[in-house]
């Protein structure tokens, strides 16, 4: 009998925690969607560079996927009512390290644009002024939305992407660049492509973990499940 | 037969944890570090004034906290257990353990018994 109390509270615990997961860690098609947008990104940025409507599609792509992701949150992950994620002590320092360093690197960049700007800090090319205004938007993403590594990984390159392509450049591909310094930023972006392509598979292992649960709530919902 | 031990087990068990929906409230919020009233009335199947009440008493006891406000015009209620009731919550399970190893198993049927 104690066994059975004490599984069954596990049961509805762990049932929680797996439902809570879609809160923060788990992306289910929202991760394929974002691993998708990820690889438009990276091989548009230099193959349509230049193409007014292709470049201005590139900019709103992490908008959009922010905001496709927390419809797909709401409207289907969490449907039956919001539940918050429990972070452990390591998730919450990994991310607090993750927003500093996009923190950091945003003052940074921004005093080096601001002091080579002429004849005033802020007389800057309105390209380049749109390339700071999503570098801080990506601090603001970094710290409201980006959670797991992945999510993090791909955000940044999606937000870092479109601030290059508005202030007129783009990610060199592997492979299409000759000079030495062009040639080490392709090897590091070459990262962004392999993000994408386990986000995917690991969007589409937690959305078939979610029909599992899915079940699993209808089950208690029907008064199956012989919960406590 | 119950020694006067199993008895003091019995009589120490924490009864705002020990009523099955109070503890069914516990177990669904330890999991999570905040949940939406809905959520919780889905997957304990109890009306919401059942709940409400529950609720209540858990709160009064400093087991968990409970946070009203509007999503838009909606009202909205989330609840989040304190550390007190995570402990509460582990020192019941632990009680309960206790207690039930002093009860010995039921005899197994005899073979009357089983005919009538």
């Amino acid at each position: 009998m104690i066994d059975d109390v004490h599984d069954r509270l596990q049961d509805l615990e762990e049932l929680t925690r797996s439902y809570a997961r879609y809160s923060r860690n788990a992306g289910g098609l929202s991760s394929v969607l974002g691993g998708v947008l990820c690889l438009l990104a990276y091989f548009g940025g230099q193959l349509l560079h230049g193409v007014a409507v292709a470049s201005a599609v590139l900019i709103a792509i992490p908008a959009v996927w922010l905001l496709a992701k927390g419809w797909m949150t709401r409207r289907y992950y969490q449907r039956w009512g919001h539940v918050e994620e429990q972070e452990t002590p390591v998730e919450r320092r990994m991310h607090w390290f993750c927003v500093v360093v996009v923190l950091l690197v945003a003052l940074v960049i921004t005093a080096v644009l601001a002091s080579a700007a002429r004849p005033h800090p802020w007389s800057l090319p309105p390209g380049m002024l749109g390339y700071l205004a999503l570098l801080w938007l990506l601090v603001l993403a970094a710290w409201r939305w980006l959670r797991s590594p992945l999510d993090f990984i791909v955000g940044v390159f999606l937000f870092c992407q479109a601030a290059m392509v508005s202030g007129g450049g783009y990610y060199p591909l592997i492979g299409t660049t000759h000079t030495l310094q062009a040639t080490q930023m392709s090897l590091v972006a070459l990262m962004f492509p392999l993000a994408a392509l386990a986000m995917i598979a690991n969007g589409v292992r937690e959305h078939g973990q979610f029909q599992q649960l899915r079940r699993r709530l209808q089950q208690v919902r029907a008064g199956q499940g012989g919960e406590a | 037969m119950s020694t006067p031990g199993d008895i003091t087990e019995v009589m120490a068990l924490d009864r705002l944890v020990h009523e099955p929906a109070r503890l069914l409230i516990l177990a669904v919020l330890s999991g999570a570090k905040l949940v939406e009233f809905g959520f919780l009335e889905q997957v304990s199947g109890l009306s919401k004034g059942n709940l409400s009440s529950h609720m209540s008493k858990l709160e009064a006891g400093g087991l968990i906290e409970v946070k009203k406000s509007f999503r838009g015009k909606r009202p909205l209620t989330e609840l989040c257990i304190t550390p007190a009731g995570r402990r509460a919550l582990a020192n019941y399970r632990r009680q309960l353990a206790t207690v039930m190893q002093g009860i010995p198993a039921p005899a197994a049927p005899t073979k009357r018994r089983r005919e009538e």
